[in-house]
C-alpha cells in the first residue's frame, strides 16, 4: 500500500466512525467518492444499470448499518468492495440463476459518432471481457482497475488465495489469446504461458 | 550495463510480475528486473505492452450513465423511511462507554465489598449507637469521680496503690469506671479507701441493672 493508499484509507476511516455516529454529511463524501468505482466493478457481473443502481444502495445501506462494527483487519475499500460484491451476487440470483449477460453497448450511438477515443478501448476491452467468466471478469477489474493485492481480493471473493491466482491466470491466458486479434494483430497467440 | 537477459527462461516470471508492476506494488528490485527483461525478449515487451492497454481500459469511469447525486438521493431517503432506531448503527463509542460504565459499578461493588469486610473486622468501633445494648458491667465496677485539681500522676498513684485499672471514661461528667485487677479484692474493701483518698470527690459500686 503507497502513501495514497494510506492517506485515502486514513479519510475513509475517519468517515466511517463519523458515520458510525449517525453522521450522514460523511455518508454522503463516502458515497460520491465510491460510486464510480463501484459502478464500474459491479459492471464487470452486469450490465444492468438498475441492478448496479440497486445493488450500490444495498451496499452503502449495510456500510452505513455495519459503520460501528468495522474492525480496521483490511483497507476500508477492501470492505466495501467485499460488501459490494456479495451484494452483487445476491442481486444478480434475485434476478436470475445465471449472471446478467455481458453484453456490449449497443451501436446506436455509434463508435465514429463517438469523439471520445475511450470508446475504441472500450469496445475492445469489452470484447475481451465477453470471453471470460463472471468471476474472471471480477479478478481482472480488482486487480488492473481497483489496483488490489491478491490478498485483497481473496478477501472481497471470501475465497482462499489460490483460487484467485488460478482465476487471474486462467483470465489472462484467455485475454492474451484473444486481445491482439481484438486490436487487429493477426499474430494472435493461441498458445498458453510461454 | 544490463545483465544478461534469458528469454523463454525467465518469460514465466515476468509474466507473474506484470501486473503488480502496472500496478506500482512491485518492488523497485522487481520493476527494475522486468524493465531489464522486456529490453530483452520481444514476447514480453508485446504482452506488458497488452496489459498495460488492458489496464488503461479497466481504468476508463464506467460507461453506464448512473447519477451519483440521484442514487445518494435515493439511499437517503430509505434512510429517512426505516425505523430511527434502527438506521443509525450503535456507535462504538456508545459501546465503550456502557462498558465503561460498568466496569466502575463493578470496582464499585468490590470496594464496597472490602470496606464492609473491613468494618466488620473491627470489633470495638470507636462510637456507640443509642439502639445499641449497652455494654455490660463488669463484675466489682466501680464509678469513680476524682476531684477537678487532682493531678495525673496523683490519679496514676491511686489506681497503682489499690490494684485498680480504668475500663471507661472519662463521661461528660469526668467519671471513670475502675475495676479491680486483683480477684480476690472485693468492692467492699475498696470503696472505703477510695472514699478516704484525698482528691476522690465520690465513689460508688455500679449495679448491672440500674
Amino acid at each position: 500500500m503507497n502513501e495514497a493508499d494510506t492517506n485515502a484509507d486514513a479519510i475513509d476511516r475517519m468517515l466511517l466512525q463519523r458515520m458510525a455516529a449517525g453522521d450522514r454529511a460523511a455518508l454522503a463524501t463516502l458515497y460520491r467518492s465510491y460510486h464510480g468505482r463501484l459502478c464500474r466493478f459491479l459492471s464487470r457481473l452486469t450490465r444492468r444499470g438498475d441492478v448496479i443502481e440497486e445493488v450500490v444502495n444495498d451496499c452503502f445501506w449495510i456500510t452505513w448499518q455495519k459503520a460501528g462494527e468495522f474492525r480496521g483487519d483490511s483497507r476500508v475499500s477492501t470492505w466495501i468492495m467485499g460488501i459490494a460484491y456479495r451484494c452483487g451476487l445476491k442481486a444478480l440470483r434475485q434476478h436470475g440463476d445465471e449472471p446478467v449477460e455481458y453484453d456490449l453497448p449497443t451501436d446506436e450511438h455509434g463508435m465514429s459518432s463517438d469523439p471520445d477515443e475511450d470508446r475504441e478501448l472500450r469496445d475492445w476491452l469489452g470484447k475481451g471481457l465477453e470471453h471470460l467468466s463472471a468471476d474472471q471478469r471480477v479478478v481482472i477489474e480488482l486487480v488492473y482497475g481497483v489496483g488490489h493485492s491478491l490478498d485483497d481480493v481473496a478477501a472481497i471473493m471470501q475465497c482462499p488465495l489460490g483460487t484467485v491466482k488460478a482465476r487471474l491466470f486462467y483470465a489472462r491466458v484467455k485475454l492474451r489469446n484473444v486481445l491482439p486479434t481484438l486490436a487487429g494483430n493477426p499474430n494472435a497467440r493461441k498458445e498458453g504461458v510461454s | 550495463m544490463r545483465s544478461s537477459v534469458n528469454p523463454g527462461m525467465d518469460c514465466p516470471h515476468a509474466w507473474e510480475l506484470m501486473p503488480w508492476v502496472l500496478q506500482g506494488s512491485a518492488s523497485k528490485e522487481q520493476a527494475a528486473w522486468l524493465e531489464n527483461h522486456l529490453a530483452g525478449c520481444e514476447s514480453c515487451r508485446a504482452e506488458f505492452a497488452q496489459q498495460s492497454r488492458l489496464r488503461l481500459a479497466l481504468s476508463l469511469p464506467p460507461d453506464l450513465p448512473l447519477d451519483a447525486e440521484a442514487g445518494l438521493q435515493r439511499l437517503l431517503s430509505r434512510l429517512d423511511a426505516s425505523d430511527p432506531q434502527q438506521a443509525p448503527a450503535p456507535p462504538r463509542a456508545k459501546v465503550w462507554l456502557v462498558r465503561a460504565l460498568a466496569a466502575a459499578v463493578f470496582a464499585q461493588a468490590i470496594g464496597l465489598g472490602v470496606l464492609g469486610i473491613k468494618l466488620a473486622a473491627v470489633e470495638n468501633p470507636p462510637y456507640r449507637t443509642l439502639s445499641e445494648t449497652p455494654l455490660p458491667v463488669p463484675p466489682g465496677a466501680i464509678r469513680v469521680v476524682p476531684d477537678a485539681g487532682m493531678t495525673l500522676a496523683d490519679w496514676d498513684a491511686l489506681l497503682h496503690a489499690l490494684n485498680l485499672q480504668v475500663v471507661h471514661g472519662p463521661n461528660s461528667v469526668g467519671a471513670y469506671t475502675v475495676v479491680p485487677t486483683d480477684a480476690a479484692v472485693t468492692t467492699g474493701q475498696i470503696l472505703p479507701r477510695l472514699r478516704a483518698a484525698r482528691g476522690i470527690r465520690l465513689a460508688e459500686p455500679i449495679s448491672a441493672t440500674p
